[in-house]
């Protein structure tokens, strides 16, 4: 079902170091693009609990981006994005078990130089989700719940 | 000491001295063919011959081989001793007609004509061994040696065949006597007549380094290099230099000393490096020797340099055109699409020498020029007016052409027209790229990199000597092209940053880091291995962990990763964190007019 | 039932033999004896070659010493027949004096033996050099026996110094002396060292002795190295000497099983054990140090001489390098005591000397004689003269380096200082006698041919100078030659003696020299009257038939390859000069002795 009034609602957690600085520069540098994705930063992808992720699913984010520093060595605390690497992928079959499209949520890395990376990705990243349609994960709970 | 008569003349020696060294030694004149003093003597070419009367018997003997010995008397140029020499030459000219060596010899004697038939009137070796006795005990690469028996015998490489042993060090062109060996470069290589760098494996990096000694290059000296081909096991392979020292000073054994240094501060400063032009084939670079890049000019052009100072072609003569051509790699997507930022001022610079030295014609072929800095536009302007050609356009071809002379093809944009000018010499003003371990570096010191492959700075516009890194600054080329001037004032500013943080006494530490719940932590120990500075301990007493908090830089792995949640990052908890889950979607989106899609 | 055999068959399988067949009469022996059932009365026993070789297959019987020569498979019946069971000779295959024509059936008598003083060639064709027992029976071992167990290494030095023994590998350098320096040099561990690369061109001594007797050379050689202090040594054989390297191995295997070599030799204390190398083709390597760099791996390339062997040789060891014959003269020495070897041969020269006799003389072959006989008794006494009656010419002493003495000198003792004095020198003892269809240029040019091929090419002297020096003999030869020639000869020749750097090069220009001082009349022949007296050098002799000898038979015109003779039945013939190419087909074949060669 799609909305052609649906504006995706997106959420990235971003390192501070890698990929946070590329989305910095990519503003700064006026490279264009939608404004669907909302920031939250954290020191190091590593930070990241699968926790965050699924709350902002449940808070109504229709998709999710996760990104660091590459491995194996750009990491601001030399292997945190390991950490990041492993959790993933278990988090990415958990959410499929929740019923939300693996399509929905994005994770890779971005390093500081890569801002165009990031602009592209934001981009591509919302015409995917828009294509999805709406996931409102909430009500989705909530009517279950009942 | 020994003590024996040479030619009616006493000299003393020690022990062991031939006596050929002797008489070389007082200045006696005794002629060889295949002696030479840094290999053992052979005695093939029996030209040393000198009577010997010893013991009450008098016999011819070889002097490079007979050891001096006490009484014995030398005479070094009797008739018998003169007639044996004769011969020989005779039978030496006859079988190396046209060697120049052996002409001049003969003719000491009287020989100017072969007194045999000559059936051989191009050979020139005249089996002195030196080649083989050079090859086989002083470089010890064994590529040469003798084989066949008799009047076949020949000297070479295996049955004659190309081998790999031989590792071009050219010794034996140097002690052949007649020019019989050459070296051959294999592949169509240019041979720079005047080399623009070091002519040999130790060489004093230039006249104005300081120290002022010479340093050897291992990865073309001889001796390292068989220490590499047999994994160490020869030892003591050439070794000239060493043997040459008067004042000892070679020391093959010196080790690398790792020295270990607690700092507080990094700066890293290592430079940029040439961009190669032989990856653009258009430039034609290394198919002649007068196609030189910037760098290379600038030795070319330096006092302390091949020429002295002077700007010349590789056979000597001046040159009388040359262009210079910018942007070799520099704003070009198939080699480095940035600019390099130093090459227009020095290509004006260079110009300007090239005219001032040789009155030469001058074509610099430009896009741009970019004169950005203090009364570098003036500076333009000036060589302006001293008749240099500028042609605005890429300088797109060199042409080697079959007399040596050089065909730059280019575009004069402003006219609109394909030009073409046929040159002495071409100077490439290449690109300056990072250097080729900048990925080592990078990961060493924890240092980013931008795009074009230098290190990246903290920020763009705000931080240029900083890096991500507390503590580790850049200086110079190393981040981004840069001339001397603002190299200057780059490196000023990190030193200047580096010096305030060792100033200070102490470091401020960020308060974002973990802390350990002692109450909810289960002794679970998962945390102890996910921390990459080790900052958090297993406290056995306690049977809890605990977190250093000097050492903990606040990434945040642990507290993801505590299965008990007893981990909090201070400033950094997951509350805030998901507190601004939360506050994200508590406001409502408004639609602005033609925004988004 | 082991009955001992009541007849011995000896049959020499040595190499020269084994050429001309006798393997086959061995098998066809073996063979006729189990036909005739007499396998166990009668046995055949594997000999060694005795240097009669040019009469081989040789075969001796006992009892009774029968020798027979020339055998054929075909003659093995009749002699099994005859022989062994009737007791007769068979008269057709025993030696005929070639002067008298007498038949001489025993071996004994033979006066080529006869006269002879077979020391080290003793054993020589008499025992199976494959059976160390034979070899202990006839005496051997107890020289070593006596060596180690009695004498001190200081006290066998002394004897053969006493001796006066001299290298007979061709130096003739006193041995005592060498053993002396090679104790007395600084160093544990030293080598010994036998040189049985026999290069001379006809010389086969040493092959023999280490075909048919290797034991002897094993037992100088370990008492040799007990004296100088060696625990390793080396036999170095020629690489086309494969049968003497076989019996070699076979007598070192079996010595060690007696405990004659290896360790703690007849309980002695005294380790020493040898190894067997092989050359590959060399004349140069039977120089001592070139001899020695080859034993390295290396090329055989001669070393200047003051670096003496002794003190640095084999892998810089002193090292004591002997000729075989020498090695075998040893034992003799411990047996008998040095006086007893003085009482043989000359002052200067003590002892027995084998020669290899060969060439255009009756009896050729081995002899071994004491020193100090002379050249005449040599050829004519023991050699049986010049055969068809021809004149002696010239005799070369030594080898391929060698010179030619005329008959003037046949008198001269043959001894080390009178040979080189008079311009040849010992040598290996080689002996070449030649008559007078011999021309002595075209034997200095063969000889030097020969060493051209050989020279190790190190030194320009040697390498060069023989090479120009055969350049002008063949252009003598041919006619083309000058009296300047001549002269540019001698001062070539003095060059290469004096510069050269071993006795290869600086012994390589005495056929020159010899035969420029003895017959210098034949260089000046070819040269002013471009003729060559001795009939030999094609571009210089015309053939003719004598018209009186002729008797027109016609075989010649036949035979003649370019069909260069003609004439009628019992007409005299005549040589188209033309057509001829001197090849010596229609002398050869003539029974009238017409062809004339001038």
């Amino acid at each position: 079902m799609s909305d052609t009034n649906f504006e995706p609602r997106i959420v990235g957690f971003l390192c501070n170091w890698c990929t946070y600085a590329a989305a910095d520069t990519a503003g700064v540098s006026r490279m264009q693009q939608p404004p669907n994705v909302d920031i939250i930063r954290v020191m190091c992808s590593g930070r990241i609990d699968p926790v965050f992720v699924l709350k902002a699913f449940a808070e109504g984010a229709d998709g999710v981006i996760v990104s660091g520093c590459h491995p194996p060595g750009d990491c601001h605390y030399t292997n945190g994005n390991f950490k990041t690497f492993r959790r993933m992928p278990l988090l990415e079959a958990l959410l499929v078990q929740y019923g939300i499209e693996k399509e929905r949520f994005h994770w890779g890395w971005i390093s500081g130089a890569e801002a165009a990376k990031w602009a592209q990705l934001v981009r591509d990243f919302t015409e995917q989700v828009r294509a999805l349609g709406p996931l409102n994960w909430k009500r989705e709970l909530e009517s279950k719940e009942d | 000491m020994i003590t024996f008569t040479i030619d009616g003349q006493t000299v003393q020696t020690e022990e062991g001295k031939t006596v050929l060294e002797v008489a070389r030694r007082e200045g006696i004149p005794i002629p060889t063919l295949c002696y030479h003093p840094a290999v053992e003597p052979y005695g093939a070419c029996r030209m040393c011959t000198v009577e010997v009367e010893l013991h009450g018997r008098t016999r011819l003997e070889t002097s490079c081989t007979i050891p001096a010995q006490e009484g014995m008397i030398v005479r070094t140029n009797t008739p018998d001793v003169y007639k044996v020499r004769q011969t020989l030459m005779g039978l030496f000219l006859s079988r190396c007609p046209n060697v120049p060596l052996i002409q001049e010899l003969a003719a000491q004697y009287g020989v100017t004509e072969p007194p045999y038939p000559t059936d051989t009137p191009d050979e020139k070796c005249i089996l002195c061994g030196l080649c083989v006795r050079v090859c086989q005990n002083v470089v010890k690469a064994k590529a040469l040696n003798f084989s066949e028996r008799g009047i076949t015998r020949r000297v070479g490489p295996p049955f004659l065949e190309k081998t790999r042993d031989c590792i071009g060090c050219g010794a034996c062109t140097i002690v052949c006597p007649t020019g019989a060996i050459e070296i051959v470069m294999e592949k169509l290589a240019v041979y720079k007549e005047k080399p623009l760098g070091p002519t040999s494996a130790i060489y004093v990096p230039s006249l104005q380094a300081v120290p002022r000694v010479p340093v050897i290059d291992t990865d073309v000296c001889i001796r390292f290099r068989q220490n590499d081909r047999t994994n160490g096991r020869i030892a003591d392979a050439c070794g000239v230099c060493q043997m040459m020292c008067e004042a000892n000073a070679i020391n093959f054994d010196q080790e690398d000393e790792i020295i270990e240094l607690e700092v507080g501060a990094i700066i890293v400063a290592t430079g940029f490096h040439m961009w190669d032009p032989t990856q653009l084939s258009q430039y034609a670079y290394g198919q002649s020797p007068n196609i030189i890049t910037g760098l290379e000019f600038e030795r070319l052009s330096n006092a302390g340099g091949p020429t002295g100072g002077e700007i010349l072609l590789a056979d000597g003569r001046k040159p009388e055109s040359v262009a210079i051509i910018h942007c070799v790699g520099s704003r070009d997507h198939n080699a480095h699409p940035y600019c390099s930022r130093i090459c227009c001022m020095y290509a004006l610079k260079q110009a300007h020498l090239v005219r001032d030295k040789t009155g030469a014609e001058v074509y610099e072929f430009y896009m741009d020029m970019r004169a950005f800095g203090k009364a570098y536009e003036e500076f333009y302007e000036r060589i302006q007016e001293e008749g240099v050609f500028m042609i605005r356009g890429k300088g797109a071809k060199v042409e080697v052409l079959p007399d040596g002379k050089l065909r730059v093809k280019g575009e004069n944009a402003n006219l609109g027209v394909m030009v073409s000018v046929d040159v002495d010499m071409v100077i490439l003003a290449t690109a300056i790229e990072a250097q080729p371990d900048a990925d080592r570096i990078a990961s060493l010191f924890g240092l980013g990199r931008t795009e074009d492959g230098f290190f990246a700075e903290a920020h763009p516009k705000l931080r240029p000597v900083e890096t991500n890194t507390e503590g580790i600054f850049l200086a110079g080329a190393c981040q981004g092209p840069r001339d001397v001037p603002d190299t200057v004032a780059h490196t000023g500013a990190a030193v200047s940053m580096a010096l305030a943080l060792l100033d200070k006494g102490e470091v401020t530490i960020s308060p974002a880091i973990a802390w350990v719940n002692e109450e909810l932590c289960s002794a679970c120990k998962t945390c102890i291995a996910l921390c990459p500075y080790r900052a958090i301990s297993f406290i056995e007493e306690d049977n809890v962990a605990r977190v250093n908090e000097a050492l903990c830089k606040g990434c945040g792995t642990c507290v993801a990763a505590c299965p008990a949640g007893a981990i909090t990052g201070r400033h950094f908890t997951d509350e805030q964190i998901l507190a601004q889950i939360e506050g994200l979607f508590r406001l409502p989106v408004e639609q602005l007019e033609g925004v988004g899609s | 039932m082991t009955t001992k055999p009541r007849a011995t068959v000896l049959l020499c399988s040595s190499t020269g033999c084994l050429a001309s067949g006798s393997a086959g009469v061995r098998e066809a022996m073996s063979a006729e004896l189990q036909r005739r059932k007499l396998e166990d009365e009668v046995q055949m026993v594997i000999g060694g070659c005795r240097g009669f070789c040019t009469m081989g297959p040789v075969m001796d019987i006992y009892p009774g010493g029968i020798f027979y020569v020339r055998v054929q498979p075909a003659d093995v019946s009749e002699i099994v027949e005859e022989t062994l069971i009737k007791g007769r000779v068979v008269e057709r295959l025993c030696y005929k004096d070639p002067v008298t024509g007498e038949t001489i059936p025993i071996f004994e008598k033979i006066p080529f033996y006869a006269k002879q003083e077979r020391l080290i060639l003793r054993n020589c064709g008499r025992i199976n050099p494959n059976r160390i027992e034979e070899y202990i029976a006839f005496g051997g071992y107890e020289a070593l026996a006596h060596a180690l167990l009695a004498m001190t290494p200081e006290e066998i030095i002394r004897d053969v110094k006493a001796s006066g023994l001299r290298g007979r590998g061709g130096a003739g350098f006193p041995t005592g002396r060498k053993w002396e320096a090679t104790r007395m040099a600084e160093g544990d561990i030293k080598y010994v060292v036998v040189n049985g690369d026999e290069g001379d061109p006809g010389a086969f001594m040493d092959r023999s002795i280490m075909e048919a007797d290797p034991h002897s050379v094993l037992e100088g050689l370990t008492i040799g190295a007990y004296a100088v202090g060696a625990h390793q040594g080396y036999i170095y054989v020629r690489d086309e000497y494969p049968l003497a390297v076989r019996n070699l191995q076979i007598a070192i295997d079996q010595a060690r099983e007696y405990g004659l070599l290896g360790e703690n030799i007849l309980d002695s204390g005294f380790d020493f054990d040898v190894q067997i190398m092989r050359g590959a083709g060399a004349f140069v390597c039977g120089e001592s140090s070139a001899l020695m760099q080859s034993l390295e791996g290396k090329v055989g390339e001669p070393r200047p001489k003051h670096i003496h062997a002794t003190e640095r040789g084999l892998w810089d060891r002193p090292t004591c390098l002997n000729n075989v014959k020498t090695w075998a003269t040893i034992p003799h020495i411990i047996n008998n005591g040095p006086e007893w070897f003085r009482r043989m041969g000359t002052e200067g020269s003590p002892g027995t000397m084998v020669f290899s006799l060969v060439g255009k003389v009756n009896n050729t072959g081995l002899v071994e004689v004491p020193m100090g006989i002379s050249l005449h008794d040599l050829i004519y006494d023991i050699g049986g003269g010049i055969p068809k009656g021809k004149k002696f010419k010239a005799v070369q002493t030594g080898g391929p380096s060698g010179g030619c003495l005329p008959a003037e000198l046949l008198h001269l003792p043959v001894d080390f200082d009178r040979l080189t004095e008079a311009g040849s020198m010992m040598g290996s003892g080689g002996m070449i006698v030649m008559d007078e269809d011999t021309c002595m240029v075209d034997v200095a040019r063969y000889f030097l041919d020969f060493l051209k091929e050989e020279s190790c090419g190190k030194c320009v002297a040697c390498r060069e100078g023989i090479k120009r020096m055969l350049e002008i003999l063949t252009k003598i030869t041919e006619g083309q030659g000058t009296m300047a020639d001549i002269e540019r000869l001698e001062t070539l020749a003095w060059t290469v003696q004096q510069a050269s750097l071993c006795q290869l090069g600086k012994t390589a220009p005495n056929p020159v020299l010899s035969t420029l001082r003895y017959f210098h009349d034949e260089y000046v022949a070819h040269v002013v009257d471009k003729k060559c007296p001795g009939g030999v050098c094609r571009a210089l002799i015309t053939y003719s038939i004598d018209p009186e000898k002729c008797t027109g038979c016609m075989v010649c015109a036949r035979k003649c390859p370019q069909t260069a003779i003609s004439g009628e039945r019992r007409q005299p013939h005549v040589i188209n000069p033309e057509l001829c190419i001197r090849c010596g087909v229609c002398r050869d074949l003539c029974r009238f002795d017409a062809v004339v060669v001038e």
